[in-house]
């Protein structure tokens, strides 16, 4: 029998095969209002192959292991933690603290390993406790938030 | 700002509190802040009228 297309449910556990990617910046800053986890909508899609990503949350509709990584970074420098999370399904998963001690805008980049039951939701959040409101960058290199299925459930 | 509205109700509470036993969360949803956790060992979340 000719096998024209194998789809994802037809593939056993451990085969990624053609899972869900994306990629999305923002092109426009955030507010961060002082000690309040904020969510970063990153406004503008690069790629979504399986149209799993809408308004800053990835919900893989696959179940499997997603590999998620953010950069972001803060238009200027604080004194003060800022800390950019993963939250998954609206609750902080991962986080990754930046306590810089020159004065240089602060920025960094977070990487986490995640499993998704196909229902989930990942969401970038960030905090700054600086005293007042900060703005977050905004382009395609400074803001920026992807991730892939690398193995099905 | 509802960190400032805390921090009026409880001027004791330092920097580090607000990102281990307290998160104040925006969804980016036009909704505002809100208090997502509150594990304070000692002192009890504000009610909403002390946060009006």
């Amino acid at each position: 029998m000719a096998i024209s297309k194998i789809v994802q449910d037809s593939i056993n556990g451990g085969v990624a095969g053609s899972g869900p990617a994306f990629s999305a910046f923002n092109s426009l800053t955030t507010s961060l209002p002082n000690a309040t986890f904020t969510k970063i909508p990153f406004n503008t899609e690069v790629f979504d192959t399986n149209n799993n990503f809408a308004s800053g949350t990835f919900t893989p509709t696959v179940a499997g292991y997603y590999q998620l990584n953010s950069g972001l970074g803060l238009g200027t420098y604080i004194a003060s933690a800022t800390i950019f999370s993963i939250y998954k399904n609206g609750t902080e998963f991962y986080r990754g603290i930046v306590q810089p001690n020159t004065a240089v805008s602060v920025s960094s980049v977070i990487s986490a390993l995640a499993y998704a039951n196909g229902t989930d939701t990942f969401e970038i959040y960030a905090f700054q406790n600086s005293g007042t409101t900060q703005t977050t960058s905004a382009s395609s290199t400074g803001a920026w938030f992807n991730g892939s299925l690398v193995r099905a459930a | 700002m509802l960190y400032d509205k805390i921090k009026a109700i409880y001027p004791e509470l330092t920097d580090t509190d607000f990102w281990t036993v307290i998160t104040l969360q925006n969804d980016s949803d036009g909704k505002g802040d809100y208090i997502a956790k509150w594990e304070h060992p000692t002192l009890p979340r504000p009610t909403d009228e002390e946060l009006a």
